[in-house]
């Protein structure tokens, strides 16, 4: 019998997902454990694997659907096997939501999905000529909109169910609800999409916003002249969340960063202790300099609940428990996974805890709720393993701090009596929102994790 | 505490008034003259007004042309005056009936910028002194009377458009001083009505940047009538009632008139109102001196809460750019966002025929290294004009781009080019392209189908 295989759900906060590649098409033979498709949130990239071998009978969607979680993407059976019930949308709209064809050439069946049928291999164009708002031909239920689509159609006041859907059986998907929002071109607006390579924006700088030919830009990075001097990438949803919160976060917050040194003597001594105890079988995670940093700086948070807080503009959400946010650097781009509870760990478990993070991150398997700003109540972001001495981290919205580790280099200490002597000295560099937090604060914090740091005693 | 301060009641302030006060903001208007400003009291109005008069004399005059016999034609100057003004004062009345009805509060007094403070900006007039959140700046211009030696000995022979539209007779003979629009419609109008008119411009050909092949068509037309026209001369002073000037071989020419109107350009008041002291920058020409308030897209100057319309900007003075650049201006003072756009700002001279313009000329096109096409027929395509234009000439012209076909500009001669040459900011605005202009359904018969005739050319 056909299986379905559906968008799985990853996290609870997460609607849908966009598929960034599919990796088997209709006809190909899969095997338990084959890859089916890539697909990524907001904040994370995964792959689908096969619980199923067999066919795949049929496909609903194109590379770069949004789909909704748990709705129907592929079906895997034998060939001739019937597929049809498993549509998207339900049966009422089958006949817009695929429709097998007989492919005389090869003999197998292959299915279409409505909107853009973009031939393997191509990228999807949009269609110029559809009129971008039509009123939903009867029968489909109003209601077919993606949780995507819904919320910006709230955002822009528009009414989804005026809106002629280009996802599968006709359900408006974002891109519906962005062109529907679009303002009128101009003629010559029209003329020039129609040679292609070009598209419009949301608004346009004529009569009402009417999109004009200046205001046409370049579809694609594809689309602009190759040059010697540069290429063009496309940026992935995740580059695109990034800069837009890193953007978010420095226009609308009021963050600045002190910098002080901490003796480091302690925490490399510890560190060597750590690392003998390891040898010996003591214990089992190799603890590293930022381990303990990020140890200390829980010990201070707790000192400085104001610290650990997230600043909501005319309220502030101070947090109990620490939630520590740890940036990690991946392939795909910056991931900030939290560790919450962190202050019930002991610094074995915050090591092991702040590895098993980085590393879900990179392989992708990292729950997308451990990802989000809100879940974090403060980041520890560490630079030094680079040779970084200071920098200026960007904080988190809403959270009210972020702490930058810098690498370890040594400094003249007065060591009293007037003997100087070359001391090894950690750079920490504290961004804070003096929306939340005045300097004087966020001083005695910054010194507080120095002293944590430098009175730091565990025993191994 | 006003929302909204208004110096200068022109066709920039009063309107932005109107719409602001619609908008229900309390706006306090400044006006030293009359409400109305150049426009309606030393401009577009009163000239008009004129200019009729001159064109039913000379119907009166040429009714034979259509089989009409009128015996001894004549007029009364003083009564074409008395009529203008009478125009005017019901006009300037209709502007003070929409300040009322807007409850918009005219201070018929000099205002003053005192500068700003946590009140506000602050604007004095008459000892008192008025709070506002928002200042829009439209004292507008005046004309520009270059220093050329004997100017000021001339005394009264010399006037601008102020001071000829209170003459009480008609001169006899005219000099006019620079062939722009100003400088044409009074030669239309005091030629037609019988005086020798000489225009001495300095630039080869007559009405500005208008189109050149309908500039040099109706100067070609007023020649026929007994304009002379002293073209690439340069005047170099005023003897009494005489113009001398350089003729293009340097040869120095002497003409007189009863009356030398000096129409040689306008220039934007931005003194003596406390400007200075609110620190709003200016635009400078190219000599580096301050020619207008700089301002952006959106009519607001470097201040904030500072915003300034019409002619003190410096450039596109006229009336209607005005109009619309105070109504951005309240757009984006209501939190509106609202941008000007100078692209399809229609310009029209009330000669006789008449003028209209809208969009890119060949010229600004060619400058601006775009490539065009160029779409014409004479107006005698429109059934219509033929048979109201005995013995008219007139084209249609429209620019386009050369790919898209996209209207870029359109220009014309012949009346009542001024009263159709809205279609064609419409098409401008929308960037319509000739294939859909051609869609349009235009009313018959009348002259306006020739921008649709024109339109199938391409």
């Amino acid at each position: 019998m056909a299986q379905v295989v559906i968008m799985p759900k990853q996290g609870q906060s997460v609607e849908s997902c966009i598929v960034t590649e599919f990796k088997k098409k209709v006809g190909d033979k899969v095997s338990v454990g084959d890859i089916l498709f890539s697909y990524e949130t907001d904040k994370a990239s995964f792959e689908e694997e096969s619980k199923f071998e067999g066919t795949v009978l049929a496909c609903f969607f194109n590379d770069n659907d949004e789909i909704p979680c748990l709705e129907n993407v592929m079906v895997i059976g034998e060939p001739g096997e019937s597929f049809e019930e498993f549509a998207p949308g339900g049966a009422s709209s089958k006949s817009a939501a695929g429709a097998a064809v007989e492919d005389a050439s090869s003999g197998t069946v292959s299915l279409r999905s409505t909107p853009p049928v973009a031939p393997q291999g191509s990228a999807p164009v949009p269609p110029l000529n559809v009129p971008r708002v039509a009123v939903v031909p009867g029968g489909t239920s109003p209601t077919a909109a993606s949780p995507r689509a819904k919320r910006l159609a709230a955002e822009k006041g528009i009414n989804t169910s005026l809106i002629a859907g280009s996802g599968p059986g006709g359900r408006v998907i974002e891109r519906d609800v962005i062109a529907a929002a679009a303002s009128p071109l101009s003629g010559l607006a029209k003329a020039m999409m129609a040679e292609g390579g070009l598209q419009a924006p949301a608004a346009g700088s004529g009569i009402g916003g009417m999109v004009r030919g200046s205001d046409l830009c370049q579809a694609s990075a594809e689309a602009e002249t190759a040059s010697a001097e540069f290429t063009f990438e496309k940026m992935s949803n995740m580059r695109k969340l990034i800069a837009k919160s890193m953007y978010n976060s420095l226009q609308n917050s009021a963050q600045l960063t002190h910098m002080l040194g901490a003796d480091a003597r302690k925490i490399q001594a510890l560190r060597k202790k750590a690392k003998k105890a390891l040898e010996e079988g003591r214990i089992d995670a190799n603890v590293t300099i930022n381990d303990f940093v990020c140890y200390a700086v829980i010990k201070a948070l707790q000192k400085f609940p104001k610290v650990n807080s997230h600043c909501l503009g005319d309220s502030m959400r101070i947090f109990q428990t620490v939630n520590l946010g740890c940036a990690v650097d991946t392939e795909r781009g910056l991931m900030v996974p939290c560790i919450k509870h962190a202050e019930t760990l002991s610094i074995t478990e915050l090591s092991k805890a702040l590895k098993q993070v980085a590393d879900d991150c990179r392989k992708g398997s990292i729950n997308p709720d451990l990802l989000s700003s809100e879940a974090a109540s403060f980041t520890v972001s560490n630079l030094g393993g680079f040779g970084v001495e200071w920098f200026t981290p960007v904080i988190n919205l809403p959270q009210s701090g972020i702490l930058g580790v810098g690498t370890i280099v040594p400094r003249p200490k007065d060591l009293g009596s007037g003997v100087y002597a070359f001391v090894p000295y950690l750079g920490l560099s504290l961004t804070y929102d003096h929306r939340a937090l005045d300097g004087g604060e966020a001083t005695r914090f910054l010194k507080q994790v120095a002293t944590e740091i430098e009175n730091l005693e565990i025993d191994f | 505490m006003y929302d909204l301060a208004i110096i200068g009641g022109g066709p920039g302030g009063y309107v932005a008034a109107e719409r602001a006060g619609a908008a229900g903001l309390k706006v306090v208007l400044f006006e030293r003259k009359s409400l109305g400003g150049v426009c309606l009291n030393e401009g577009c109005i009163p000239t008009k007004t004129l200019l009729y008069s001159a064109k039913v004399y000379n119907y009166a005059k040429t009714g034979d042309h259509y089989g009409v016999y009128v015996s001894d034609p004549a007029f009364k100057y003083d009564e074409i005056v008395a009529r203008k003004n009478k125009v005017v004062k019901k006009l300037v009345g209709g502007v003070k009936a929409a300040m009322k009805a807007g409850k918009i509060e005219v201070v018929a007094e000099n205002a003053t910028i005192q500068g700003r403070d946590a009140e506000g900006i602050k604007v004095e007039a008459a000892g008192n002194v008025y709070a506002a959140k928002n200042l829009l700046i439209c004292t507008g211009s005046e004309a520009a009377v270059p220093p050329f030696p004997g100017l000021k000995e001339a005394g009264d022979v010399i006037v601008t458009n102020r001071e000829i539209l209170a003459l009480n007779e008609r001169p006899e003979e005219l000099v006019v001083i620079g062939g722009g629009v100003i400088g044409m419609e009074f030669a239309a109008f005091f030629s037609t009505l019988g005086t020798k008119v000489t225009v001495v411009e300095m630039l080869p050909k007559i009405l500005g940047p208008l189109d050149d092949e309908i500039s040099e068509m109706l100067q070609k037309q007023y020649e026929k009538r007994g304009v002379q026209f002293c073209l690439r001369c340069k005047v170099t002073g005023i003897e009494g009632n005489t113009v001398v000037y350089e003729d293009p071989e340097g040869k120095v020419c002497r003409v007189s008139g009863d009356k030398i109107l000096v129409s040689v350009g306008r220039r934007a008041n931005i003194k003596d109102f406390g400007l200075e002291n609110i620190g709003v920058e200016f635009a400078l020409n190219p000599a580096g001196r301050p020619c207008g308030i700089k301002v952006d897209g959106r009519m607001r100057t470097n201040i904030p809460g500072v915003y300034a319309a019409g002619d003190v900007t410096g450039f596109s003075m006229l009336a209607h750019t005005a109009s619309r650049e105070g109504e951005v201006a309240v757009n984006n003072i209501l939190g509106k966002e609202d941008h000007m756009r100078y692209n399809a700002i229609p310009g029209v001279v009330y000669t006789n025929p008449e003028v209209a313009g809208a969009g890119l000329t060949e010229a600004e096109a060619k400058a601006k290294g775009i490539d065009f096409k160029v779409v014409k027929l004479p107006m005698a395509y429109s059934g219509r004009f033929v048979a109201e234009n005995e013995r008219g000439e007139g084209i249609c012209k429209i620019i386009v781009g050369a790919t898209h076909h996209e209207v870029l500009g359109v220009h014309m001669l012949g009346n009542p080019c001024s009263e159709i040459i809205h279609s064609a900011c419409l098409a401008i605005e929308a960037e319509m392209t000739l294939e859909q202009l051609q869609q349009v359904v235009f009313p018959h018969p009348t002259v306006s189908e020739i921008i649709k005739e024109t339109a199938f050319t391409i």
